[in-house]
């Protein structure tokens, strides 16, 4: 059935990174771009770019009915949806099967099951998979903050049908329980249209694992093996990389094993990550399934050599996995910094402002997946993500120090982002040995975030001397005046 | 010629000379021989003061000129006092809550002629995705509430402005 025309119904980076698989695979392609959207790399490698509309540009690439017919109107007979926006949406999926055009992933009645975070807990449960402690509103709403407290302190509240770390709240306090769960639904009810919440265990100091999974819907599944996701802030990862160093040999395979399974029993098309919380015992739970690409990919893509785009569109022309389980092994290790425009000195706060300059690393063992271009203009209509640099060494120590030239290299001027905070991380010696948990960058802060050495006096310089005017005030000014000066301390 | 220079919210006021031969930057910790030389790529260039001799790139924005060095990257906020002095508002700070990043307005809790006490939450906001409470930083009576739920509001917007303190 193959693949002749693909619509990547994406932005920014992965639109770009997808793009160009589909190029190298002779397939003619499109991308979206909201009216009021600045030109990224995506749309220069797309053979045609499709102008969508909407009320925000957010709104546009949430909008089913236009990308569809916008998908139908060029010819497209496959759509890829990247990450976020509509690949985890089943109307969507429905609305492009209606159509007779490809969903590049599962089908919409997978997404469905897994999507809902509390049907898929149940589901993974009832086939005799881990979970964590927990209570579901939805079971008996009249109980819900009684079975709460019962699941015991510290808690995790979350929204059913979320992602994202949003609406995401941690409570140690008996007191502060009936509140917190307010806030949690209203944040759900705005974020995803849906209050619904669910309470599970918080387990004190885990890893977050996550296993890349892949199917082609005959039965027929594999792992990628594991990702390391544990370097997260507010609940967002900013650093993955594989292979984790907390598992040993056999609990990577148990682990990768158990994601298998658990796509298996779906009968998993597609590409999909399983992902874990991993406790300081050893034990693992089911977290949650998704069910599409994954932000960090790219690191599984360095360390097995399989690009997972291309097998995603294989899977979705019915060509069937490229691989079986015993091709697929880890050479070397991968870590991927997440490149933001924020102040990570200011809780994070997202940044905006003209690129001025950017000049993104290269070299042996360092990719950068970028949706930005020189002169863009980072606004708040997107996610804070910029691009991705990722790099590979032959071993972890190597990769480490592969990133920090990178990362150190990695010149956007213009909008602060958090390179420096990157490097921070890399630096700290509990990174180096692997020793860290979900709540890393909480409990380091003041390390991470701590002033570099005083170099005030040289900026002051750099600034004096690049300000055109003021210089050309200054050699102007005869030496007289000059002398007289107005300098007044 | 003057300047204001700003660095991670530190102001420091420095005056550049030209002794005939060199740039002079007086700073209140004293006086510092520099120059600075194009290098070869966009946005590169040598800097020669206290005695390091430093590659840096750097872009100059309209308010602040940005500059990687050593692997960091910094924002230079740039003030002519003399535009300063002309353009200065009559609010002090701590009367005006000024929006962080552009926004969203999700609940108002206050309204104006309101008495209200420091830590009391005035309003809610959301930007990128995330919810902020934003207090009353002292005691005081509600003046303004610009906006309303549901209203967009820019950086800097002025989300709430208290009465001025009657001493």
């Amino acid at each position: 059935m193959g693949i002749s025309k693909l619509l990547v119904a994406n932005r920014g980076e992965i639109a770009a990174r997808v793009l160009r698989t589909a190029r190298v695979k002779g397939i003619k392609t499109a991308v979206l771009r909201h009216s009021s959207e600045q030109e990224g790399p995506a749309h220069l490698i797309a053979d045609e770019v499709v102008t969508i509309e909407g009320s925000t540009p957010v709104a546009a690439y949430l909008d089913i009915a236009q990308i569809v017919g916008a998908a139908q109107r060029i010819g497209a007979d496959a759509v890829h949806p990247g990450y976020g926006f509509l690949s985890e949406n089943a109307a969507f999926v429905a609305a492009l099967e209606q159509a007779g055009i490809t969903f590049v992933g599962p089908t919409s009645g997978v997404i469905d099951l897994m999507g809902d975070k509390i049907r898929a807990r149940a589901f993974v449960e009832e086939r005799g998979f881990l979970v964590a402690p927990s209570a579901i509103e939805d079971d008996d709403p009249a109980t819900f903050v009684e079975r709460a407290r019962a699941v015991g302190y510290p808690l995790l509240i979350k929204p059913s049908a979320g992602g994202g770390g949003k609406g995401m709240r941690i409570v140690r306090e008996d007191s502060t329980l009936e509140s917190e769960i307010e806030t949690a639904r209203r944040e759900g009810e705005r974020y995803f249209g849906d209050g619904r919440l669910f309470v599970e265990r918080y387990i004190e100091r885990p890893r977050h694992i996550e296993v890349q999974v892949m199917g082609d819907g005959q039965g027929n599944v594999v792992h990628f093996w594991e990702r390391e996701c544990s370097i997260q802030r507010r609940f967002q990862k900013i650093i993955e990389e594989t292979p984790s160093p907390a598992l040993s040999a056999e609990q990577r395979n148990e682990i990768c094993e158990t994601a298998a399974g658990i796509a298996r029993a779906v009968n998993y098309r597609g590409a999909g990550t399983v992902e874990f919380i991993y406790a300081r015992d050893g034990s693992f739970y089911f977290l949650e399934m998704n069910t599409r690409l994954q932000v960090e990919h790219p690191v599984t893509e360095m360390v097995t050599g399989f690009d997972l785009v291309a097998e995603q569109l294989r899977i979705a022309a019915g060509e069937g996995l490229s691989a079986t389980q015993a091709d697929i092994a880890q050479n070397g290790h991968s870590i991927e910094l997440r490149i933001c425009a924020e102040d990570a000195t200011h809780d994070f706060r997202p940044a905006i402002g003209d690129i001025l300059l950017l000049d993104e690393p290269r070299g042996e063992g360092v990719r950068v997946d970028s949706g930005i271009l020189d002169g863009g203009k980072v606004t708040t209509d997107f996610d804070p993500m910029l691009s991705k640099l990722i790099v590979h060494g032959p071993d972890r120590a190597e990769a480490i120090a592969r990133a920090r030239r990178a990362v150190q290299n990695y010149v956007v001027l213009g909008v602060t982002t958090n390179t420096g905070y990157l490097d921070a991380i890399l630096a700290h010696p509990d990174f180096a040995s692997g020793d860290v948990s979900t709540g890393f960058l909480a409990e380091q802060a003041e390390v991470l975030t701590a002033p570099g050495e005083d170099v005030s006096d040289l900026l002051m310089a750099v600034a004096a001397l690049s300000d055109e005017r003021l210089v050309a005030d200054v050699l102007q000014i005869p030496e007289m005046h000059r002398k007289m000066g107005g300098w007044r301390n | 010629m003057r300047r204001i220079f700003q660095i991670d919210g530190t102001e420091t006021e420095c005056w550049l000379s030209h002794d005939g031969s060199r740039f002079l930057l007086n700073t209140p910790d004293g006086e510092i021989p520099c120059r600075l030389d194009p290098a070869g790529v966009p946005g590169g260039y040598v800097l020669r003061a206290r005695g390091r001799v430093q590659d840096v790139r750097l872009a100059v924005g309209p308010d602040a000129t940005f500059v990687h060095m050593n692997g960091r990257t910094y924002a230079v906020g740039r003030v002519d006092p003399a535009e300063r002095l002309a353009g200065r508002d009559s609010g002090t700070a701590d009367d005006r809550i000024v929006a962080p990043m552009p926004g969203v307005v999700v609940s108002v809790k206050a309204k104006p002629g309101d008495h209200v006490k420091e830590g009391q939450l005035l309003l809610v906001i959301e930007s990128m995705k995330l919810e902020t409470s934003l207090i009353a930083p002292r005691d005081g009576v509600v003046a303004e509430m610009p906006f309303a739920t549901g209203d967009s509001f820019g950086l800097k917007a002025t989300l709430a402005l208290l009465a001025p303190q009657e001493e």
